[in-house]
């Protein structure tokens, strides 16, 4: 049954002179599971919040949405706050309620269901997902993945139809995705609950999804099963596909579209046809010259007397103009190490060395921090008045400030509000404030949460630049595949100690289950294990295709 | 079961009625009489306030505004004496009028007292910031407001005013009579603490009230909401 | 604990500390605020063994002293003169309406800390949105957000400390201004971040009728018959105070402080009022108390 569907969609926000979405015609069938992409700007957004009519969204429409072959004005409104269920991009700021057990209820006393009603529905639920234990505890308290779990089943309460998501994942941790995704086709399977997902990570969702669609510039590119869309985005959108396929189409002449591997199973199916030798035999670096800018010597650390020490007995050697990357999960000390490092707090216990002298608390002055979110950095009304308060106290001239300003490409905005600014602005624009001060080392937290692809890529060759001036980077960070491209080593955190610090190829060829798809696809096979793409493009040398290849 | 609402209206009652058949109470406790005499001025905001139909980016608004004006005690816990609850309730009040002004500051002073500890204090305390805000939003379009000197000797004398009305709760439970004498001993004892509040507010609403009202003025205008206080 | 004083329905509790506080500053007599002193503390150690109180008790013995030594100083009305100081004579029956008024004040703050006990903000919103609905839904919505803003003016904090801008040293001045400054960031970013608040709360219907209420708390048996105790218990304290029986004479003559006739009935009303929570909890200590000894 067609549940909905849009015919001939344009949309135009006010006081803009482009159309948001232009001519969008596109159906949603009972049990789908629709994953919408496309890069950041492509009206994907817009598009799921027309479909959500208590939005309101402000601007100008034509063409019609129809649920259930209704148009959805004509619906009861209602109906349709029930029937069509949305769930956001940020798990904090969905919450209105400090309690768990408030949030349940929150819709449903929005829509005036009876105590008995909402008893037994919570009831439900509570079982379903499992999450007794949550139930009496503060919102404030949960983890991001708990969160937006409890976003959902708010939701779901409400019995829905249908379950819009806007990014649900992209704020969250990987292993809490992959939970979410996972508990989606659950709901998709058991429940029949038809899905729409806007996300821009689609690894988990190939094998999710029956049906993706791909927006460009307000336009619908194609509208595809996923097996069609793969081959679609072979063509010229690689940065969308899962590394499996990428790595196929690197290294295949003439692809054929039932062949594309979207995962590690098809991948090391796929290889196994193949024989490939390693061109660069004698891979051994050349040793770099160990010059440590920054060493920290059996840190202790906890936040109070009686709480457990968050970091224990930690060690660190950063070295000089190298970018370290500290991996590990929810909970490990990855920030407190941060600010640590920062001279925001003091070890109770250890030792720092700087430049190889003893010092009690690094010196801030000597240290950028990037905020994971960058609309924390500025406190004045422009660009121009910040950078000028900060080249004031850190006596810079107004022609280093300009150069800096020309480097980021930041020329014409810099008369706007910071809240103005797109995403990859605004972090270019914070880079320059902290680059005004001069520091040595620059600290980035989480900083690739929540981007596309290409947004990702544009940001590390932002970082390569400021690296080329001599700053050393350290950043903390869940994003695997994002550290395996870019990083030079990586370092391990667990239970408040670094466990450890390779360069990173080694650090990823020596995990099993911490590191790339690449390398879960080609360890303990007979081609050479690497680690990326771009590795396997420079070592890997194709003999020939054996006669048993499929 | 019961009807629930049906008992709270006759608890409530039969509390008046006890009231008025016992006139020694109204006699004795003119300041306990005088506070539920200025809730009952206030009452018929509050009732219009709960009639009015309020988008819910106008309820989170307020919400934002409120647990603002709660939070902002805590970075300034190093600097014991300033206190700047009181100038985020002013600027809330300019920008969005009297009523929302009375219920932001009610409710900062509710909720900051749910976290602390609520004590006898919490009513006049909910009365004063709401006044204070309530009657900033009535005056926010007049010159009282607009003109900086007036709205700094408006944050002078809140400030004064403040501590007096807080001191109070001491002298309704039976501390005397109202005589000027106890009121002086109970103000003098606080009086550095009230001069620093009223000097706070004048040090933020002179270098801060132009900006913070243009920026909810701009929010305001860019998300549509509180439309009618406009045209009123 | 399931059944105890805190189980009974919020709008009885309400009615107790109404009816306690109006106790209080009624019944201006030595002996009754004495007992209603040691009973409000004897609550406070069944309830939570006093920790909460332990958290006043400086500011309750800050104001008793005060209002202790200061009354006699300017309540010049009294027969008996005790001894005479800078020319100025205290009586007897000023240093025992100082008494009564430093009593009747740690009472009603000893009463607080169990309100705040009892009283959590979810019973205390309960019957709030009874009365005031939407006025209510903004407290929740507040309250929702005091933990993430405080959170939030942490960061901000340490971000801005590492540009330098900090609220450690320098100038009383630049102090506050940069706090200041701090809130000025945490507003415009959470009013931006709060349309998504407002969003998730349309989408899940908020505005389209009229909401309902969870009943979290249902009005059971043990509440009327609390109901109709409070009522009788407060109507004696209410007859007593009218006819004067539990009040002091100070003035034009200081009545004697003993006891006498109906006044003993009344404080044995007065006395049963404060102390209902003492027998709803330890009914409940002593039947667990028994269903142990049997296992």
């Amino acid at each position: 049954m067609e549940l909905l569907s849009t015919r001939n969609l344009n949309f135009t926000y006010p006081n803009s002179s482009e159309q948001a979405l232009t001519d969008i015609n596109f159906t949603v069938h009972e049990g789908d599971f629709v994953v919408i992409c496309g890069p950041s700007g492509s009206g994907k957004s817009t598009l799921i919040r027309l479909m959500k009519q208590e939005l309101n969204l402000h601007g100008t429409r034509s063409g019609e949405i129809y649920y259930q072959e209704t148009p959805l004005e004509e619906h009861n409104p209602i109906t349709l706050a029930k029937d069509i269920g949305m769930v956001f991009q940020d798990p904090e700021n969905q919450i209105v309620m400090s309690n768990v057990m408030d949030e349940l209820l929150f819709g449903m006393e929005n829509l005036g269901f009876s105590t008995n009603e909402m008893r037994k529905k919570t009831a439900e639920i509570v079982h379903y997902f499992g999450f007794n234990h949550l139930l009496q505890q503060d919102t404030s308290e949960l983890s991001g993945g708990e969160k937006q779990q409890i976003n959902l089943a708010s939701v779901l309460l409400l019995d829905p139809k249908i379950l819009i998501l806007d990014e649900p994942t992209a704020q969250l941790d990987p292993i809490a995705a992959k939970d979410f995704m996972y508990l989606l086709k659950q709901l998709n399977d058991e429940l029949g609950i038809t899905i729409i997902i806007v996300e821009h990570r689609l690894n988990e969702l190939f094998s999710l999804a029956n049906q993706i669609v791909m927006l460009e510039q307000g336009r619908i590119k194609f509208s595809q099963n996923p097996r069609k869309a793969l081959s679609l985005l072979a063509e010229n959108m690689t940065t969308y596909l899962p590394e499996a396929s990428q790595l196929y189409l690197t290294f295949t002449s003439s692809p054929e579209i039932s062949d594309i591997p979207s995962n590690v199973k098809e991948a090391k199916h796929w290889l196994n046809g193949l024989d490939i030798t390693s061109n660069q035999t004698q891979q051994e670096e050349q040793v770099k010259p160990e010059k440590p800018l920054l060493e920290l010597k059996e840190i202790d650390f906890s936040y109070s007397k009686h709480t457990k020490p968050v970091l224990n007995n930690l060690s660190l050697t950063v070295q000089d103009s190298e970018w370290l990357a500290i991996l590990g999960g929810n909970g490990t000390g990855k920030s407190t190490l941060l600010k640590i490092i920062a001279g925001l707090l003091t070890a109770q216990h250890g030792k720092i060395r700087y430049k190889g002298k003893k010092v009690k608390q690094m010196n801030r002055k000597f240290i950028g921090y990037l905020p994971q979110n960058p609309k924390l950095y500025f406190l004045h009304e422009t660009l121009k008045d910040e950078y000028d308060a900060l080249a004031e106290k850190h006596g810079k001239s107004e022609t280093e400030v300009q150069t800096l300003v020309k480097e980021f490409q930041l020329e014409a905005l810099i008369d706007r509000h910071p809240y103005d600014l797109s995403g990859g602005e605004l972090q270019r624009a914070a880079l320059v404030g902290i680059l005004i001060g001069n520091p040595q080392i620059l600290l980035l937290d989480e900083p690739t949460k929540g981007m596309d692809p290409a947004f990702k890529e544009e940001f590390a060759s932002i970082i390569q630049t400021v690296k080329h001036t001599g700053v050393t980077i350290i950043m903390v960070t869940h994003d695997v595949e994002f550290a395996a491209k870019h990083v030079t080593r990586c370092s391990m955190l667990f239970q408040g100690e670094v466990i450890v610090t390779e360069d990173t190829n080694a650090f990823f060829k020596d995990n099993d289950y911490y590191t790339t798809m690449i390398n879960r696809i080609t360890k303990d096979s007979h081609v050479p294990a690497v680690v990326t793409v771009e590795e396997a493009k420079m070592s890997w040398q194709m003999k020939k295709v054996l006669p048993s290849s499929v | 079961m019961a009807n629930e609402k049906g008992i709270t209206v006759i608890g409530v009652a039969i509390f008046f009625l006890l009231l008025i058949f016992f006139p020694k109470f109204i006699i004795q406790h003119y300041l306990l009489i005088s506070i539920l005499f200025i809730i009952a001025i206030l009452l018929p905001s509050i009732i219009r306030f709960s009639r009015k139909n309020m988008t819910s980016r106008e309820m989170v608004m307020l919400a934002v505004l409120a647990a603002i004006a709660g939070v902002s005690r805590i970075p300034f816990a190093p600097l014991p004496s300033v206190q700047p609850t009181t100038f985020v309730i002013i600027a809330s009040a300019i920008a969005l009028g009297p009523q929302s002004g009375l219920v932001i500051g009610a409710s900062a002073a509710l909720i900051s007292n749910m976290v602390l500890g609520q004590g006898p204090w919490t009513p006049w305390q909910m009365v004063c910031w709401g006044m204070a805000g309530f009657i900033a939003g009535l005056l926010a379009k007049t010159f009282f407001m607009k003109r900086m000197t007036w709205r700094l000797i408006y944050g002078f004398i809140i400030g004064f005013i403040f501590g007096w009305v807080m001191n109070m709760w001491i002298l309704f439970s039976g501390f005397g009579d109202l005589t000027l004498e106890t009121f002086i001993l109970l103000n003098t004892q606080s009086f550095y603490f009230d001069l620093a509040h009223a000097l706070s507010n004048v040090f933020f609403l002179f270098l801060f009230s132009t900006i913070w009202i243009k920026i909810l003025n701009r929010f305001k205008e860019k998300y549509g909401m509180f439309q009618e206080n406009r045209k009123e | 604990m399931l059944r105890g004083f805190r189980s009974f329905h919020p709008l009885v509790l309400l009615l107790y500390y109404i009816a306690v506080i109006a106790g209080l500053m009624l019944n201006q007599h030595p002996i009754f605020l004495t007992a209603a002193f040691l009973s409000i503390i004897f609550v406070n150690l069944i309830l939570d063994k006093g920790i909460e109180l332990n958290k006043w008790k400086y500011m309750i013995i800050f104001l008793d002293l005060f209002v202790f030594v200061f009354t006699p100083v300017f309540n010049q009305q009294g027969n008996i003169v005790l001894f005479e100081l800078f020319s100025r004579a205290f009586y007897l029956e000023a240093v025992i309406q100082g008494a009564m008024i430093a009593l009747t004040l740690s009472g009603i703050l000893a009463l607080f800390t169990t309100f705040n006990i009892v009283m959590t903000p979810d019973k205390f919103l309960y019957l709030f949105s009874k009365f005031f609905p939407k006025w209510a839904l903004i407290l929740m919505l507040a309250l929702r957000f005091m933990p993430l803003f405080r959170k939030r003016l942490a960061d901000i904090q340490d971000v801005q400390e590492m540009k330098g801008v900090s609220m450690k040293d320098g100038k009383l001045r630049d102090k506050a201004q940069n706090g200041m400054l701090f809130l000025q960031i945490l507003l415009t970013y959470s009013l931006e971040e709060a349309m998504q608040t407002a969003d998730s709360m349309s989408a899940r219907g908020y505005g389209l009728q009229k909401r309902s209420q969870y009943k979290a708390y249902r009005w059971k048996s043990r509440d009327w018959s609390m109901l109709i105790l409070l009522f009788f218990l407060s109507l004696s304290t209410l007859i007593g105070w009218q006819s004067n029986k539990t009040i002091l004479t100070l003035t034009p003559e200081l009545e004697s402080i003993l006891l006498q006739g109906y006044s003993w009935f009344y404080l044995l009303g007065w006395f049963l009022l404060i102390s209902l929570p003492i027998w709803t909890e330890g009914k409940e200590v002593i039947k667990w108390n028994f269903y142990q000894r049997e296992i």
